[in-house]
C-alpha cells in the first residue's frame, strides 16, 4: 500500500506530537493485533467517527493491512445519521476517540457494532500483509446520511492509479513537508492532500479541519514547519488572505485550491502572499479519487474556472448527459464549446456501495459523468463554468438538499419541503430552505428546529429559513428548486433568532 | 474611557452579534467571557464578519497590530481590542 516502501512522518503541529516511520510502524502494528483480537477479519469494514490525528493514520493502515475496508464518518453526524450509515455498511467495528459525540457510542451499540478507543491498543504487535489490489479500501460517504446513504468505494488499485498519477504529474519533492487542514473524512483531504504525500514517503502536518484559530495563524504556521505544499478550499483562503500574516520563510513551493470555483482575483492573492506562481485549482471529484486535473506547472496567467489538464485522466466535453447510452465521437464538443464534462480514468471509484442503481447513472462504459459544464480550450486544457449537481457548496463542503429534504419530510407537520443554495460572500454559499407548514405557528417552527438539530449535522441545518405555502414544482412534478429559491429571495426570511430566543436560556 | 463608552460598546456589539449570530442562542444569555463559538451563538468563521465589523466601525488595523485570535473568542475581548485601540 506504500508507493515508495515507506512512510514519511506525521505531525500535529498544535500538540507537537511528532511520529517517526518507526513510531508508526509499531503504533500500525499494535492495532493490527488489536484488530485481531477482536476478530477483524478480511473485507470488514471499519468506521472511524474521527480524524485528522496521527492515530487516524495508524488505524487506517492497520485495517489495511488486515485485508480490511476503512470508512471515515464525519465527527460531527448526529447519532441518528451514523445510525442510517451503520444500517447501509453494516460495520464489523467503529474506532472512536474521546471526543466522540456519548449519543453516536450509544447508536453504534444499539445497532451491534463493537466499538474501541484509538487510544486502547495493548502493547502486543502483530505483522500481517493480507490486502489484495481489488479489495475494498475505502468507502466514502458523500451524501444520504439522512436516507439512502451514497457510499464512494475505493479499492487498492483505484486509489493506487490515483497516487501514481499524480507523481508521474507533480513528483514529490514540493510534498516533502505537506499541511494538511482539510477534513479526513473528505476525499480531497484524505486521498490527494494526505494520503498521496505521506505514502509516497513525505512528511504530513496534520491539523484540526476549519479551525479559524489556525487558518489566522497559517502564515507563522508555514513558516515554523517550513511547509512546501498545502491544499485548502477558497472559503479558508478568504480569511487566511483577510487575518493572517504572509509567511517569510519563502518554504511553500506549491499550492491547491479546490472543492470549489476559484476566481482569478484570490488567485493571484493566494500568489501573492505566498510568494509563490505555483497555485492551481485542483479539480477533484471523489468517486476519481479527488484531483483528477489541474496545472502541472501552474505559472500562467490566472483565468476564472480554469483548471488545466487531465492527471491520470482523459477529459472529454461532451452534449449528452446520458449515461444509458453508448458515448460516441459524434456528441464530442468542438473546442471552445461549452458541455457537459466526462472523466476516464483508472482511479475512477469501483462504484457506489451497493447502489448499482447510482452507479449506472454516474458511469457509462467506464466514463464518469461529473455532472459539471466546461470547455476545452486549444491546448485541451479544462474550464469550469458552472454544475448541474444537485448541492450546495458551503466552504467546499459538499451539502445535499436531499439529506436536509429527508429530514424535514419526517416532521408530521411539514408537508412539502425545498432546500437550495444561497450564495454567500463568506461561504460561497449557503442553506436556505422553504417549508410548507401545516399549522405554520411560531411553536411549529421551533419543534422543526429541534427535530433538525437533533437528525443533522450542525454544519447542513439551513441558515435561512421561509415558511411558504407551495413548493414551485416543473411539469413533471420535480421540485423546481431555482423558482423555490427565487420566489425565496423575493421575500424575507424568518426570523428564526427572534422565534427561537422564545425557551432559550436567559 | 468612561463606564458609559464602554456600555454602548458592549451594546452595539451584541447588535452586531445577533445580526450574525446562529438561532438558538440569545446574545443576552452569554457573560462577556463567555467563548463565542463554542457557546453556539456564531459559527467558527463569523470571526471574519467580526474582523470586518471591527475594521469598518472601529478602524481597527489588524494588518498593523498583527492577529491573536483569542482577542476576538467573547465579548470582553473584542471589547478591550476596541478600547486598545482607541488608545
Amino acid at each position: 500500500m506504500f508507493l515508495d516502501l515507506r512512510l514519511g512522518a506525521l505531525v500535529e503541529p498544535l500538540s507537537k506530537r511528532r511520529w517517526e516511520p518507526e513510531r508508526i510502524a509499531t503504533e500500525m502494528s499494535r492495532r493490527i493485533a488489536r484488530f485481531q483480537r477482536l476478530g477483524l477479519a478480511r473485507g470488514d469494514r471499519v468506521f472511524l467517527t474521527f480524524g485528522n490525528r496521527l492515530e487516524f493514520f495508524a488505524e487506517l493502515l492497520a485495517i489495511w493491512r488486515l485485508g480490511g475496508c476503512a470508512v471515515p464518518v464525519d465527527a460531527r453526524l448526529t447519532a441518528f445519521e451514523v445510525t442510517t450509515l451503520v444500517q447501509a455498511a453494516s460495520p464489523r467495528l467503529a474506532v472512536v476517540d474521546e471526543a466522540t459525540d456519548p449519543a453516536v457510542l450509544v447508536a453504534l451499540t444499539k445497532a451491534g457494532v463493537t466499538h474501541v478507543s484509538t487510544s486502547d491498543t495493548g502493547d502486543a504487535e502483530a505483522t500481517v500483509g493480507h490486502s489484495q489490489m481489488d479489495d475494498d479500501a475505502l468507502i466514502l460517504f458523500t451524501s444520504g446520511s439522512t436516507g439512502a446513504p451514497k457510499g464512494v468505494v475505493h479499492t487498492h488499485r483505484s486509489l493506487r492509479a490515483r497516487w501514481m498519477a499524480l507523481r508521474e504529474q507533480l513528483g514529490t519533492a514540493a510534498f516533502a513537508r505537506t499541511l494538511c487542514m482539510l477534513p479526513t473524512h473528505f476525499g480531497h483531504g484524505l486521498i490527494c492532500n494526505c494520503l498521496f504525500p505521506w505514502l509516497s514517503g513525505q512528511d504530513l502536518y496534520i491539523t484540526p479541519p476549519f479551525r479559524p484559530d489556525i487558518i489566522m495563524r497559517l502564515g507563522a504556521l508555514l513558516d515554523e514547519h517550513r511547509i512546501t505544499f498545502m491544499s485548502s478550499v477558497p472559503s479558508v483562503w478568504r480569511m487566511a488572505l483577510k487575518m493572517s500574516r504572509r509567511p517569510q520563510a519563502g518554504s511553500l513551493q506549491r499550492v491547491h485550491v479546490g472543492s470549489a470555483p476559484l476566481s482569478a482575483h484570490v488567485w493571484e492573492e493566494i500568489r501573492n502572499w505566498t510568494g509563490t506562481r505555483q497555485v492551481c485549482n485542483a479539480y477533484g471529484i471523489t468517486e476519481t479519487g479527488s484531483w483528477v486535473a489541474g496545472l502541472a506547472d501552474a505559472d500562467v496567467p490566472a483565468e476564472d474556472g480554469l483548471i488545466g489538464e487531465g492527471w491520470g485522466a482523459v477529459i472529454k466535453v461532451l452534449r449528452t448527459s446520458e449515461t444509458d447510452l453508448p458515448l460516441d465521437a459524434g456528441c464530442e464538443c468542438a473546442v471552445g464549446e461549452t458541455g457537459y464534462v466526462w472523466l476516464n480514468t483508472p482511479a475512477l471509484m469501483k462504484g457506489y456501495f451497493q447502489r448499482d442503481d447510482l452507479t449506472r447513472k454516474a458511469v457509462s462504459d467506464g466514463w464518469f459523468f461529473t455532472g459539471d459544464i466546461g470547455v476545452l480550450d486549444v491546448q485541451g486544457r479544462l474550464s469550469l463554468r458552472g454544475r448541474e449537481r444537485d448541492e450546495i457548496n458551503k466552504g467546499g463542503m459538499k451539502i445535499y438538499p436531499s439529506d436536509v429534504d429527508a429530514v424535514v419530510e419526517r416532521f408530521d407537520k411539514a408537508s412539502d419541503v425545498c432546500t437550495f443554495a444561497i450564495e454567500d460572500v463568506l461561504y460561497g454559499q449557503i442553506v436556505g430552505m422553504a417549508v410548507v407548514l401545516s399549522d405554520p405557528q411560531d411553536d411549529t417552527v421551533r419543534a422543526l428546529h429541534a427535530w433538525m438539530q437533533h437528525h443533522l449535522a450542525e454544519p447542513k441545518m439551513p441558515s435561512l429559513w421561509w415558511a411558504v405555502a407551495e413548493i414551485a414544482r416543473t411539469s413533471r412534478g420535480k421540485i423546481n428548486r431555482e423558482a423555490v429559491r427565487d420566489a425565496c429571495a423575493a421575500q424575507a426570511p424568518l426570523d428564526m433568532v427572534r422565534l427561537l430566543a422564545v425557551g432559550a436560556a436567559p | 474611557m468612561t463606564g458609559a463608552d464602554h456600555a454602548g460598546l458592549l451594546d452595539a456589539l451584541r447588535q452586531f452579534l445577533r445580526s450574525i449570530q446562529k438561532p438558538g442562542v440569545a446574545v443576552e444569555s452569554l457573560g462577556l467571557d463567555d467563548p463565542l463559538v463554542a457557546s453556539g451563538l456564531l459559527d467558527s468563521l463569523a470571526i471574519m464578519q467580526i474582523v470586518v465589523y471591527l475594521e469598518e466601525s472601529y478602524g481597527v488595523d489588524f494588518a498593523a497590530g498583527g492577529f491573536d485570535p483569542e482577542r476576538l473568542a467573547t465579548m470582553g475581548s473584542i471589547v478591550g481590542l476596541i478600547e486598545q485601540s482607541r488608545g
